[in-house]
């Protein structure tokens, strides 16, 4: 076994491990670094009884300090740097940033001096969710995957739809 | 009294597996296009390109560079190329890896 597929092991075990503390009981703490509303909007709706995200044991905190994962929303406008971090560091270890939205994965404004463009550019994020607004079916899968409980599917996805056409 | 609670009541259960079965609002999520390789020429990339409001698409000699998570799914690239592109059906995309989510679409059009 050469080092790097060690290093992969020790991290696969490790966020295994994080995933296990969690348990069915997580809380989430949402910031918005200057999104159009839409996400939240979808966030919002995780709570309606049709997605009813409690069931699985997700909770929303308006407080970073009870938060066990930070659902970041916007392009993260730099008059927020400040708060951010603080946010980030209020929150008590192990923790789990989520990026949500085209914006937060640097596909709005890429190049803007007033935003970093991306949330990996301050914060360490773990997992990506794209769409623009990300659904709140989508957003249920990248929490599910965020504490292991589902596998992602998205490096197996080739977006290449020759043959019958449709499906990627 | 509702059948979800007797149900519940005798299983001691009362909620269900993700997804319990497919959601029919699904069809009306955004997703991004895929891409029908074959129908693709560098001057349809191209216009593809140009017309992408974001950095979601790119085109480096004969591969189209598809980043999925910039992608809004707006739908001008289908307008500006309507036989290269196709839904995906997909939104289930969430990943650990940021670099899982850009995807290399060969240009196989054009007689090349």
């Amino acid at each position: 076994m050469n080092p790097s597929q060690d290093e992969a092991e020790v991290a696969r075990r490790l966020r295994d491990t994080i995933a296990g503390q969690f348990g069915r009981s997580l809380h989430i703490r949402t910031l918005d670094t200057g999104s159009c509303a839409v996400c939240e909007q979808e966030i919002r709706l995780l709570a309606a009884p049709h997605y009813d995200l409690h069931r699985l044991g997700f909770f929303f905190t308006p407080a970073p300090r009870h938060a066990d994962l930070l659902l970041v929303t916007g392009p993260m406008i730099r008059a927020f740097d400040v708060a951010a971090r603080k946010t980030y560091e209020a929150m008590p270890g192990p923790k789990v940033v989520v990026a949500t939205g085209a914006c937060a994965l640097g596909g709005v404004y890429p190049k803007d001096p007033f935003v970093h463009g991306n949330v990996g550019a301050l914060l360490p994020v773990d997992v990506w969710i794209p769409g623009c607004p990300p659904s709140p079916l989508a957003l249920l899968y990248g929490l599910s995957v965020a504490v292991g409980r589902l596998a992602e599917k998205a490096p197996g996805l080739t977006f290449i739809a020759d043959g019958d056409g449709g499906g990627a | 009294m509702p059948l979800w609670f007797v149900r519940g009541l005798r299983r001691g259960v009362v909620t269900t597996r993700y997804p319990a079965r497919p959601d029919d609002s699904a069809a009306w999520l955004p997703r991004p296009p895929a891409f029908r390789s074959w129908q693709l020429t560098r001057e349809a990339a191209d216009r593809m390109v140009a017309v992408c409001p974001g950095p979601a698409l790119s085109r480096r000699d004969d591969t189209l560079v598809f980043d999925v998570g910039a992608c809004t799914a707006c739908g001008r690239c289908a307008e500006a190329a309507p036989d290269a592109v196709a839904p995906s059906g997909e939104f289930e995309l969430a990943t650990t890896s940021r670099s899982a989510l850009i995807k290399d679409i060969p240009i196989r059009g054009g007689g090349r």
